[in-house]
């Protein structure tokens, strides 16, 4: 699994590194990817072997743990059409693999899915999932429940009709698509039955006129599933345009969390986080699943990370709304009505095109938390760990026309560091009390991944390129290492063939900093790009780079 | 939506085969330009690049280069570097045929005149005297 396991945890019940012995962590090897991309995602290990997908053109290496050095048992080079760099929003990134029946699956950029060989790396399938015609890309990691791959697109910034699709894990066919708006017959609803209390084709009644079908809700983040309650749950991106005056409505469901079953993608219930999304909070962070007692009581819940900076605690049974708190510099809500579900908007921070240059909006479009950096939560100490951003925008909208696979955006949105001069930070959060237990400041944002481990230890990468260890407990720093480029990938802990305890990251700063922080590439010589103004210094610290790190005791 | 901006007139005009036009959408580039050099009609002034700077605007052409073109998705156009050549004719066919990497074919959907003053409006933009050399504190 991408995150571990189907709860989306990124916890690992290795318990060899702790917190008296993780000072004494080093690297025990590294390996170039070749590639420059932004390295979201994480390696996946399978028994004795790690895969690793790079970034366009999306390279599979499979990696012999049982040899000295970790020689390469194959690498799959596939034939990805690079029509797709100019139609992915955000750096051609890629965020990872998923294992299941001795495949390993992943997306290309290009909008198709493949199947591998785990043992051999010969493909075995491969799908054409999306249409890059219509702006659609696909670098998330696709999820298995049960016999389906669950896959959907970005495009977020291009006006796609977003969706999810069903295909078959042994031949790739695809067996169910849902949309995320439009009729209940493409949404797979079916309103008054079952949980979904949706009112009935309530993914046209909230948008204007057919303005739906290119509303966005893309599906580009995590995916994860309850077996017993046989429901799959990812978030949707956000609504488009940016300018929010092309389409009125609440544009159900984009920014939302879908449950839907595996089998069919029959909706089962959503909740939307930001209705009639002002300032692209897209909702793909994940949505960590966990047994928390909540208000005395013990409940099933799923825990996320908004971009919109309240982290939420919701019953995943039902969807009911538990806790809503912020997690970061929050302006635009006042905070969330726990009986309707609905945000306490201040409407002095709503944009649109005819309300000028809005000021002083927080968190910024980079998310309060990015859903790029996957939280990881910890059953020992029953405590969420994620990383944060301390930026805040103003967002000035315009009218935007929108011409398929062409970019659908209508907005300008500079950024500034909040509130106290730190870009982000790494904290520990209390999902059923709504609180930050510890943090750590960082001078950048962070927009890493993290794993927990049964040592108690809790790992993250920065921007600036340090690969950090701390004490789950406690937020204390106990070691850190400088790993060559700014960290936007997610660590992962495995037990080697020798019984060792390992953990593993990749360097390679990437994804919306190729867009913010231009300087931090030397790659071509025909485009020479400004610092960001927000963190003019970054490249100081930093350039792109690709490269896997494993380090032990 | 600026009035230059509709469709394009069927037929062949300059050299430029009617195959590449797409009537639905923008295709991504990657055909093979014609080897002539084709000249700038439209002479610059304040006017075209005003013009050309909203063309820029209203074909999303700044979604992916960046407000101001100094580089987003898509390479910066204010750098004085260039992928493909930097004269009006060179830029011309960037923007009608694409080019691979994910510059879509404008010709499809954009006439002639439209693109002439797209390129008027980027060649008039300044180039940053500190391009080559970046100093920190």
């Amino acid at each position: 699994m991408p995150a571990k396991d189907y709860a989306a945890t990124r916890y690992s019940r290795l318990a060899q590194i702790t917190t008296r012995n993780a000072a004494r962590l080093r690297p025990v090897w590294s390996f170039s990817t070749g590639v420059l991309g932004g390295h979201e995602g994480q390696p996946l290990v399978v028994g004795s072997t790690m895969y690793v997908v790079t970034p366009f053109p999306d390279v599979l290496y499979a990696f012999d743990l049982t040899r000295r050095g970790y020689p390469l048992k194959w690498k799959y080079r596939p034939d990805v059409n690079p029509t797709a760099l100019g139609l992915a929003c955000c750096d051609a990134i890629n965020r990872g693999a998923v294992y299941a029946d001795g495949k390993i699956i992943y997306n290309l950029l290009d909008g198709h899915t493949v199947a591998v060989d785990a043992v051999s790396g010969g493909e075995l399938w491969k799908t054409q999932i999306a249409d890059m015609g219509q702006g659609e890309t696909t670098p998330m990691a696709p999820f298995v429940a049960g016999n389906r791959v669950i896959v959907g697109p970005s495009g977020g910034e291009f006006g796609i009709y977003g969706w999810v699709k069903g295909l078959d894990v042994a031949t790739g066919k695809i067996l169910w698509t849902a949309h995320n708006m439009g009729p209940d017959s493409l949404m797979l609803a079916r309103p008054g039955r079952g949980r979904y209390r949706g009112d009935a084709n309530i993914g046209v009644s909230t948008w204007e006129g057919d303005s739906w079908r290119r509303g966005g809700a893309p599906v580009w983040g995590w995916i994860s599933y309850d077996p017993q309650l046989d429901l799959i749950y990812f978030g949707t991106g956000n609504p488009g345009p940016y300018n929010t005056e092309q389409r009125p409505g609440e544009n159900k469901w984009t920014n939302s969390v879908l449950a839907r079953r595996p089998r069919d993608g029959t909706l089962v219930w959503a909740y939307q986080f930001t209705p009639h999304d002002s300032w692209d909070f897209d909702s793909n962070a994940e949505m960590i699943l966990a047994d928390l007692v909540v208000g005395g009581r013990m409940r099933k819940v799923l825990v996320h990370f908004d971009k919109n900076g309240f982290a939420y605690t919701l019953d995943r049974v039902t969807g009911e709304l538990l806790v809503a708190e912020p997690c970061a510099n929050v302006t635009w809500a006042k905070g969330i009505n726990k009986r309707t579900g609905m945000p306490i908007v201040d409407t002095t921070k709503t944009t649109g095109a005819s309300r000028g240059n809005v000021q002083g909006i927080c968190p910024s479009l980079e998310g309060g938390k990015s859903p790029a950096s996957p939280a990881a939560y910890s059953p020992r100490t029953g405590l969420f760990y994620t990383a944060t951003n301390n930026l805040c925008m103003n967002f000035e909208a315009a009218p935007v026309t929108h011409i398929a696979g062409t970019p659908y955006i209508g907005a300008t949105t500079p950024y500034v560091i909040g509130p106290g001069g730190h870009g982000g930070e790494f904290i520990a959060w209390d999902a059923a009390r709504g609180r930050k237990v510890w943090g750590i400041k960082e001078k950048f944002p962070v927009w890493s991944g993290s794993v927990v481990t049964a040592g108690d230890v809790v790992f993250f990468g920065t921007l600036d390129g340090w690969f950090k260890a701390a004490d789950a407990k406690t937020g204390r720093e106990l070691w850190k290492f400088k790993v060559g480029s700014g960290v936007v990938g997610a660590p992962i802990s495995f037990r080697g063939p020798n019984g060792k305890q390992y953990i593993a990251v990749y360097a390679g700063i990437g994804g919306d900093w190729f867009l913010l922080s231009g300087d931090v590439r030397s790659d071509d010589p025909a485009d020479v790009r400004p610092p960001a103004d927000f963190a003019k210094d970054l490249a100081q610290h930093t350039s792109q780079g690709g490269i896997v790190w494993i380090f032990g005791l | 939506m600026v009035a230059a901006c509709g469709r394009s007139d069927s037929g062949v005009s300059g050299g430029i085969p009617a195959s590449i036009r797409y009537p639905d959408h923008v295709a991504a580039g990657g055909n093979q330009p014609p080897a002539v050099e084709v000249k700038n009609p439209i002479p610059s002034d304040s006017t075209v690049v005003a013009d050309g700077g909203k063309i820029f605007s209203a074909m999303n052409c700044d979604g992916c280069h960046g407000g101001g073109a100094t580089g987003w998705v898509g390479p910066s156009l204010v750098d004085g570097r260039w992928r493909y050549g930097g004269t009006d004719g060179a830029l011309f066919q960037s923007i009608f045929y694409g080019r691979p990497r994910g510059m879509p074919a404008y010709g499809g959907i954009l006439s002639p005149g439209a693109i002439w003053k797209i390129v008027s409006y980027i060649r008039a933009q300044p180039v940053p005297v500190t391009v080559p050399t970046e100093s920190f504190k």
